[in-house]
């Protein structure tokens, strides 16, 4: 594995690089019961529905937890450490967390459940000249 | 478990086995750092080692047990081929180790009372080390290639698995205020089971509290002695049942319960439903209930441990104490075999004995409930296996003859 690029043409997650392209976060919502479903899926775990559009949010939530990777135990992060990257959960449904970095700060001011938001940031990795708009967050 | 969410997974529905098998004996292979070795004759070895152990020989054998989620097992093909077997031979893929080194006897009591088998061999090894070393995989392979893991949280680096469990510990620590010195004594008791284990890979090195509380970050809040080892080495247990087991070498050691939860969240870790949580809050009920004993009455424990928060959550969630009541419990040698507390991981576990994905724990019990263990917890009555495999929990409970 030279890189960790996401596969932007993954049709489950299509979506998701899609918006962050376009400097949106978005997540898939059952038409039906409304309920935001995270990962993506085929069926909505609430009601059955097969309908589940992408809806831009807030981009804004709380910081669920973090972790500082001190150490590259994967190798496209080797140039990247320390970095800390962890969950938020969503404004909109503290449920769905989304696994993030979380940038713009020192990692000592970090606390949990601290209000974020999301900023957005190019992907790259050595070895690979591609670069990829992915949604960060930041205190 | 009265006002916590337990929407977020279920226990499996499983047949009272309590008393229908027996564990007549156990056996390991060497552990070591990369060795050269392959899994197959690590599995081989301990196989032999295990039937010696019961007075039993290859041609005694006809039902084997491995694992279906890992390459490079000891699979009927392997078997026949390695010991040129040729007898009859049931098997199943439901066994080896992690969860399935608790769940095995579930498959191995349909088998012995249908008489399909009368003497079953359970195997699981793993090369870790080598295949690292030889640049041909690691244990973060499986995560990396799943499809949601490889596209929504590796670009971000939230991956390999000491990112998981540091994240969850964080949670854990923030929610219960369990701290690094909490988290390290669950490192020291292993490392001193480990110290007095003459086949642990960390045999000759000790740990101080002070060491561990010495050692840089490795995914803060995470140090190094928080993780597992990786090494090269196998397990095997071989069960029967119970009647048969009494003529045999080895005082029986019998399946008094077995229990399994699981999580509807998958092995996104991301998403657990309680994440600071493991299934045991489904599957340990169900196996102490079929085993009718409480949390009170195991005399050792041994739980599946790739990292320190994993034994504590599972401590919490098998109910020896209180949910967020963990870092107490485990603090200032209560883990310890001779530590007036629960005796836990006697044989040092995945962070100092090996590598074995939870079938050396197993092992670990049979010889406790034998009273041959290397940190011999006295009048051991009662031992319990708590396994743990990303969405699953497994918990097996384990009786002396009496």
């Amino acid at each position: 594995m030279s890189g960790a690029l996401p596969d932007t043409d993954f049709a489950p997650t299509r979506e998701f690089w899609a918006a962050a392209a376009r400097g949106q976060l978005a997540i898939p919502r059952c038409a039906a019961c409304e309920r935001y479903v995270w990962y993506p899926r085929d069926v909505c775990p609430g009601c059955g529905s097969r309908d589940m559009p992408w809806v831009v949010v807030s981009g804004r939530g709380r910081l669920f937890a973090w972790a500082l990777v001190e150490r590259a135990l994967f190798a496209p992060f080797a140039d990247s450490v320390p970095y800390v990257t962890g969950l938020v959960a969503l404004r909109e449904d503290p449920a769905v967390r989304i696994v993030t970095r979380i940038v713009d700060c020192d990692p000592g001011d970090l606390e949990i459940d601290m209000p974020v938001e999301v900023v957005f940031r190019d992907l790259a990795f050595p070895g690979d000249d591609r670069r990829v708009p992915a949604p960060f967050f930041r205190p | 478990m009265p006002g916590r969410d337990t929407s977020w997974g279920r226990a499996s529905e499983l047949e009272d086995l309590s008393g229908r098998v027996a564990i007549a004996g156990v056996g390991e292979s060497i552990h070591t750092p990369a060795s050269g070795r392959d899994a197959l004759e690590i599995a081989a070895s301990a196989v032999e080692a295990a039937l010696a152990d019961a007075g039993l020989g290859i041609a005694d054998v006809d039902g084997l047990m491995c694992s279906g989620h890992m390459e490079g097992q000891l699979d009927e093909r392997a078997f026949r081929e390695h010991f040129a077997f040729d007898g009859p031979l049931w098997t199943s893929r439901q066994g080896g180790g992690m969860v399935w080194a608790g769940t095995a006897p579930v498959q191995a009591a349909r088998a012995l009372a249908s008489g399909e088998a009368h003497v079953i061999v359970n195997a699981f090894s793993v090369a870790w080390a080598t295949q690292r070393r030889k640049g041909e995989g690691d244990p973060g392979m499986f995560h990396a290639a799943e499809q949601f893991k490889a596209n929504l949280e590796l670009p971000f680096g939230w991956f390999p698995q000491p990112v998981y469990f540091a994240t969850i510990a964080r949670r854990h620590m923030h929610e219960y205020g369990t701290t690094p010195e909490q988290l390290g004594a669950i490192a020291v008791s292993c490392r001193r089971h480990a110290n007095r284990h003459p086949g642990a890979v960390m045999r000759d090195k000790p740990l101080t509290l002070d060491d561990y509380l010495a050692q840089p970050m490795l995914v803060d809040p995470l140090r190094l002695s928080d993780c597992c080892l990786i090494s090269d080495g196998g397990a095997a247990y071989v069960m029967t049942t119970p009647e048969r087991a009494r003529d045999l070498a080895r005082p029986p050691v019998l399946v008094a319960g077995v229990g399994e939860g699981l999580s509807d969240a998958g092995t996104y870790w991301s998403q657990q439903g309680d994440f600071t949580a493991t299934p045991q809050v489904f599957s340990a009920p169900g196996a102490f209930a079929m085993a009718g004993v409480r949390p009170d009455d195991v005399d050792v424990l041994t739980l599946y441990d790739p990292f320190t928060i994993v034994a504590l959550m599972q401590i919490e969630d098998m109910g020896f104490c209180e949910k967020g009541e963990g870092g107490a419990f485990v603090a200032g040698g209560r883990l310890d075999y001779d530590g007036g507390g629960l005796p836990y991981n006697t044989h040092g576990g995945l962070l100092s004995h090996a590598y074995v994905l939870g079938i050396a724990h197993v092992v670990e019990v049979v010889r406790q409930l034998r009273g041959e263990a290397s940190a011999q917890v006295p009048d051991c009555q009662v031992g319990v296996y708590g396994g743990y495999t990303g969405h699953m929990a497994s918990t097996l409970v384990l009786t002396r003859d009496a």
